[in-house]
């Protein structure tokens, strides 16, 4: 298709420069062509008019007419003159009936006399007079058949005989149980019906919309697969101003199971949330994840030991340093995996690894599972819950511990963490920790770090740090950032504790907003390459 | 054409993580996410590196809606990195050949599956509608001429307005030819069922590269122009150095071209000093007092400059409601985090996860846009999208003066909306401009302008 009409673009931006004419008209390209039988009268292509015809113009009342041919002696109009000449035999006046020529007919074409329409233009002019005479009387003329069963007016009789065979044949009928033969009136009083809009609120199963509109725009070509289909459909269509959308509705039709997030079966869980059960609370996220999860610190409390006063967490932290079981842990996992994952894995996620054991004892203790229903929360609602839980934390007394609220705020303490998570600084339990950090780090150094930065893919990345030393401290700092990583996330009890609180949302925008670079203080801090990735 | 999905954890050495609920996977996510873009943002390789590690065994394309935006935010940010190297970078996209037909289907699955195409063209219509009640000739111009559906509804709804249908004219802009010329196909089928006058006018030009004398606008023929999510990219123009000139505009003062100039600097330098923000030092301009908190932006100004010089009757403009333009990674990363976790969830409720339309336009188009934002810098980062009230500014500055949105045209939108039958959608009015959001998240606006003065 694109070839073929290739050329009357062209041609269209050439004859812009032609004479007026020309540029009224589209390309010819969608016209279809003459018809079969060779006798039929050729029609023009729409657009290109025969420049030989003879255009005539009738005055309005010529053309109104309707019987042009009068009888002279008793007045008897006619409209063929064929007609005429025979009625003039029976008063025995001389008649003669005209043959048709034996030379080429002049093509005809007919201007509408009405100056400001279209057909008015010699190169829009139409080829048959009846057709003229039928356009004059619909555009420019008066109306004067009315349909009984509509209010529709028609100035051709022969419009006015043809609606009326379909009129009334379609009948609407809303749910409510009203019905309508009219169309217009019935989307009107559907858009405002009481019971429709009941039946929206509890529809379950979306309807696919219809493609009604859509065979027009060649759009989807789902069926109407609910009884609902038509009306909500139909709802758009308020009237001809209306009707634009109605073309536009066809959203594929694919609306899949149910509000989706709550309703998918969770495999992983057995048990739902059973508060959110409703689909159209799907976003309420917030309370429902605040709830479960403020079954954490009690389990917390029950089932760790606490080592350390302030957290009841750091007690389950205890638990994930320790190297010696982590070394083995993550050695044991290596089969796979590529290898600089090993060494560093063995302290980055030795947490995980007794973090793999200690979460799931908590949960299993649990009364109910932890997770909104389903346990699929909806991206939007993770994003806000993330920042509730930065902003909160933060406003525990400069425990910036949370996910995102420390970038912005704490520029003199480390990367990620703040001051300890669990209310003091490095001091008392936290220094514990940092330290058991450290060690594990140390021990597993021999392996981590250097293995770290001597895997072959990571070697470009050596090239820039200057050698071991520099690698291997930024190899630390990452490596305590990624503990304190770990250690944050988990670091959920303490946060949820305030979360609940402070039962309100915060808008989680404005603090992931103000997330900026001077949070980042780590060792290694050197601009890769001289350049910045800001 | 997508790999079979394996399971993270398949053989990820934390055999924890598949442990974890979807729940706390996707917080998990967010966290790495915003880890990994800090340590991108200082420079900082190897801990991005881990960071990314760590998302590829959470991630997926086709799992939650976290997972796929975590995903692709993080093909993001590793499309970044790799920029550090040049020629690796290039090396690794030589072989990259985009399908034109792809791209096309994409738009369309777009515009089938999700309402935002949809509600922007039914109240685009009825401004450009309610601006041309009386009017006997009718020229629209549409900035972005892929999707003919609007101006078919266009021509029906002229045809059946009850002082008769006006003459009308089109004018589509596009790159390519074989869409316009698709486009037009459809729409004098259209017209021509409906005895409509009609003509459509292909004018094939990048948009930043349009010259209005191409529009052929003529003296008393009544002017709409539509632009749908197109205007954005113009302000790419300013930033990076970009050296093309302007196109020849009426109207455009020396003072805008003076401050193109002072704009130029190489990608490089740009790179090398760290300033992302391209923008020239305001300039003093007459009205510029109240926004002087606003840089001066001297394409896209002149650009509207032109268009308001064309003297339009209305002007309806889409485009993303959301600061996708801020000059730190961090801040773009926050801001079209929010954003396109709205999307995506938008999507979930509109398709099924193993829907391959829903793949296709997450990828194609969501995931390209999420490059774009995350990875690209100056002139290459295009999807600079921007805030309502910023647009609004910059349209009073053109001299433009808001038209009210009508009540019709937002029942119309409201109606649209419920036929998706999916509580998620809101539309709300904000200043006579309509926006549609998603959760209170706004996502799209429309609003309508026409000269002021």
């Amino acid at each position: 298709m694109a070839a073929s009409s290739s050329s009357p673009f062209l041609s269209l931006r050439d004859e812009n420069e032609q004479p007026q004419q020309q540029q009224l008209l589209p390309s010819a390209a969608a016209a279809p062509p003459s018809a079969a039988p060779a006798n039929k009268r050729r029609r023009n292509q729409p657009g290109n008019p025969n420049p030989d015809a003879e255009v005539i113009a009738l005055s309005p009342k010529t053309l109104m007419a309707t019987n042009r041919f009068v009888c002279e002696v008793c007045n008897k109009g006619f409209q063929r003159e064929q007609n005429l000449q025979l009625h003039r035999r029976g008063h025995n006046l001389p008649w003669k009936l005209r043959q048709k020529s034996t030379k080429e007919v002049r093509r005809k074409v007919y201007l509408c006399p009405e100056p400001s329409c279209v057909h008015h233009d010699p190169s829009r002019a139409l080829g048959d007079l009846t057709g003229i005479k039928k356009h004059y009387s619909r555009k420019h003329g008066e109306k004067k058949y009315k349909c009984e069963k509509c209010s529709k007016k028609y100035a051709v009789h022969s419009d006015w005989k043809a609606h009326s065979k379909t009129c009334g044949t379609r009948e609407y009928r809303c749910d409510c149980g009203t019905l309508f033969s009219r169309r217009d009136s019935f989307i009107t009083h559907r858009a405002f019906c009481d019971a429709l809009a009941q039946e929206s609120a509890r529809n379950l199963n979306p309807p696919s919309l219809s493609s009604i509109g859509s065979h027009l725009l060649g759009l989807s070509q789902h069926d109407q697969m609910n009884q609902g289909a038509l009306s909500s459909h139909d709802i758009l269509r308020l009237g001809r101003p209306g009707q634009q959308y109605e073309t536009l509705v066809s959203p594929g039709g694919f609306h899949p199971s149910p509000r989706g997030l709550f309703l998918h079966p969770n495999h992983d869980h057995d048990h739902q949330d059973h508060q959110n059960q409703s689909p159209h609370s799907a976003m309420l996220p917030n309370k429902s994840s605040l709830q479960s999860l403020m079954q954490l610190p009690q389990l917390h409390m029950n089932n760790t030991a606490n080592t350390s006063s302030n957290s009841s967490a750091a007690g389950l932290f205890n638990l994930s340093f320790f190297p010696g079981n982590n070394n083995n842990a993550a050695s044991t996992i290596d089969g796979g995996s590529h290898h600089s994952a090993a060494g560093y894995d063995s302290t980055l996620f030795s947490s995980g690894n007794l973090m793999s054991i200690a979460i799931p004892s908590l949960y299993s203790t649990s009364q109910a599972m932890q997770t909104p229903s389903g346990g699929q929360m909806s991206a939007t609602a993770l994003l806000q819950k993330a920042a509730q839980m930065g902003s909160t934390a933060t406003n525990n007394g400069g425990a910036s511990s949370s996910l995102l609220k420390s970038f912005g705020k704490s520029p003199d303490h480390h990367s990620f963490g703040g001051s300890g998570v669990y209310g003091g600084s490095n001091s008392g339990s936290g220094n514990h920790l940092h330290d058991l950090m450290m060690n594990s780090i140390a021990a597993a150094e021999g392996g981590s770090a250097a293995s770290m930065f001597e895997q072959a893919e990571m070697e470009e990345y050596r090239g820039f740090h200057g050698g071991n030393s520099n690698s291997q401290q930024s190899g630390f700092s990452s490596l305590e950032q990624a503990g304190r990583l770990t250690r944050d996330f988990l670091g959920v009890g303490e946060i949820v504790r305030s979360v609940r609180e402070q039962q309100q949302q915060q808008s989680g925008m404005e603090h992931l907003g103000s997330l900026d670079l001077q949070g980042k203080t780590t060792s290694h801090t050197q601009p890769f390459g001289g350049r910045s990735f800001q | 054409m997508f790999p079979t999905p394996s399971p993270p954890s398949l053989i990820s050495p934390y055999p924890w993580l598949k442990d974890l609920k979807p729940e706390e996977r996707g917080l998990y996510l967010i966290h790495l996410l915003i880890t990994c873009a800090n340590h991108v943002a200082s420079g900082s390789l190897e801990n991005a590196n881990i960071a990314l590690d760590q998302i590829s065994h959470l991630a997926s394309p086709d799992g939650d809606t976290m997972q796929r935006i975590a995903s692709y935010f993080s093909e993001a940010l590793a499309d970044r990195i790799l920029r550090a190297w040049p020629g690796v970078y290039k090396a690794f996209r030589s072989t990259r050949m985009p399908v034109l037909a792809e791209e096309i289907h994409v738009r369309k699955m777009f515009f089938e599956f999700l309402p935002f195409m949809k509600v922007a063209f039914v109240i685009s219509n009825q401004a450009i509608i309610e601006a041309m009640e009386g009017e006997k000739m009718v020229h629209v111009i549409d900035l972005n001429a892929t999707e003919p559906t609007q101006w078919c509804a266009l021509i029906r709804d002229l045809s059946a307005r009850p002082e008769g249908p006006p003459h009308l004219r089109i004018t589509g802009v596009h790159q390519k030819r074989e869409v316009l010329e698709q486009t037009a196909h459809v729409l004098i089928e259209e017209a021509e069922k409906l005895d409509l006058p009609f003509q459509f006018h292909p004018v094939v030009s990048k948009l930043e590269d349009l010259d209005v004398e191409k529009l052929r606008v003529k003296t008393g023929e009544a002017l709409a122009i539509s632009s749908i999510m197109q205007l954005h990219t113009l302000l790419a123009c300013d930033a990076g150095g970009n050296r093309s000139p302007l196109a020849p505009m009426k109207g455009v003062g020396v003072q805008f071209q003076r401050a193109a100039h002072t704009n130029q600097g190489t990608l490089g330098e740009l790179l090398e000093k760290d300033m992302v923000n391209g923008y020239s030092p305001s300039i003093d301009s007459p009205s510029s007092s109240p926004l002087s908190s606003m840089p001066s932006s001297p394409k896209i100004d002149g650009y509207l400059s032109a268009l308001w010089g064309l003297s339009p009757k209305v002007m309806v403009v889409t485009e993303q409601d959301s600061d996708h333009n801020g000059k730190s990674l961090m801040e773009r990363l926050s801001e079209s985090l929010y954003f396109y976790a709205a999307l995506f969830d938008c999507l979930e409720s509109a398709l099924p996860r193993a829907s391959i339309e829903r793949l296709k336009m997450e990828k194609m188009l969501f995931g390209e846009e999420i490059k774009n934002i995350i990875a690209c810098e100056g002139g290459e980062r295009r999807q600079r999208h921007e805030r309502l009230e910023k647009w609004n500014q910059r349209f009073e500055l053109a001299g433009f003066g808001n038209v009210p949105l009508s009540y019709y045209a937002m029942l119309q939108a409201k109606r649209l909306l419920q036929s998706y039958n999916c509580d998620g959608y809101k539309i709300k009015e904000d200043n006579g401009c309509v926006v549609i959001c998603w959760q209170d998240r706004p996502l799209l606006s429309v609003s309508a302008w026409r000269n002021r003065r």
